[in-house]
């Protein structure tokens, strides 16, 4: 196998794992995607985010959605009254992005959420 | 009123991730578990929902336009998130809530942690006007 499509199966392989972790836990997957690609086939990191949102596109987690809904695991009407905030709140952020560093506010989210998810882990199992 | 609380909601989780760059199901999750008190099972349905249509269109095309989109990869990528959801979903549906929702705990440790390397990344490479429009 040239060395080419060797690549191409492994970013495949990787963009799979990216997509068992989404359908796993509901999320888009560029999370994951993109320091994969910077981490294992050496993009630089905007070019990680640049491809990672060409997978994004497409529907991808139309599969994973629809077992969640077939499981009767969607609510619509939350979901579709989102929608609107978070499309109009997406241009606010980009706007206020320009203005700030958000190099530390990026640091204090990672720290909250960090402190989410070990009390969300330990709230569910050490009870 | 609850209406309004999910639209407000909405609101700020876009400025969260129009402002950081972060994937909006990473924020999605949890708030609807935690402000609008659903089941984890069903929050990831409905995070899963939202992320259906392109939200990332406008992103993209300003890294197209700087030349910082490897095309071929991108749809290798595409094909390998839609294959692997599906599994993944698989594997969350007979999931007790309880455990999935530990599971996602988890996982949410392993995206800060991946968050603050990037902001390391950042000071490294240093340049003030981009990185912060990002992965959705």
């Amino acid at each position: 196998m040239s060395e080419r499509r060797l690549r191409g199966a492994g970013i495949f392989a990787a963009a799979c794992l990216c997509g068992v972790a989404a359908g796993l836990f509901g999320v888009g997957g560029g999370v994951l995607l993109v320091p994969l690609l910077g981490l294992l086939f050496a993009f630089s990191q905007h070019r990680a985010q640049g491809t990672s949102l060409v997978a994004l596109i497409p529907p991808t987690s139309l599969l994973a959605f629809l077992s969640y809904a077939k499981a009767g695991y969607v609510s619509w009407r939350t979901g579709l009254l989102l929608v609107p905030g978070i499309f109009i709140g997406g241009i606010l952020g980009g706007v206020l992005a320009k203005h700030f560093e958000p190099r530390r506010m990026r640091q204090v989210f990672a720290g909250m959420m960090f402190a989410l998810g070990a009390w969300q882990a330990v709230s569910a199992w050490w009870r | 009123m609850m209406i309004l609380a999910i639209v407000l909601l909405g609101l700020g989780v876009g400025v969260l991730v129009g402002l950081l760059g972060i994937g909006g199901g990473v924020v999605l999750v949890p708030a609807m578990v935690y402000l609008l008190g659903m089941d984890q099972h069903l929050a990831q349905g409905t995070s899963l929902l939202i992320l259906l249509p392109p939200l990332g269109l406008g992103a993209l095309i300003a890294y197209w336009k700087r030349g910082q989109v490897d095309l071929v990869a991108g749809i290798l990528c595409a094909l390998g998130m839609l294959i692997g959801g599906y599994f993944g979903s698989r594997i969350a549906i007979p999931l007790s809530s309880q455990n999935l929702k530990g599971f996602f705990g988890a996982f949410l440790m392993l995206v800060a942690i991946l968050l603050w390397r990037k902001t390391m990344e950042d000071r490294r490479t240093a340049s003030p006007q981009d990185g912060n429009k990002s992965d959705v």
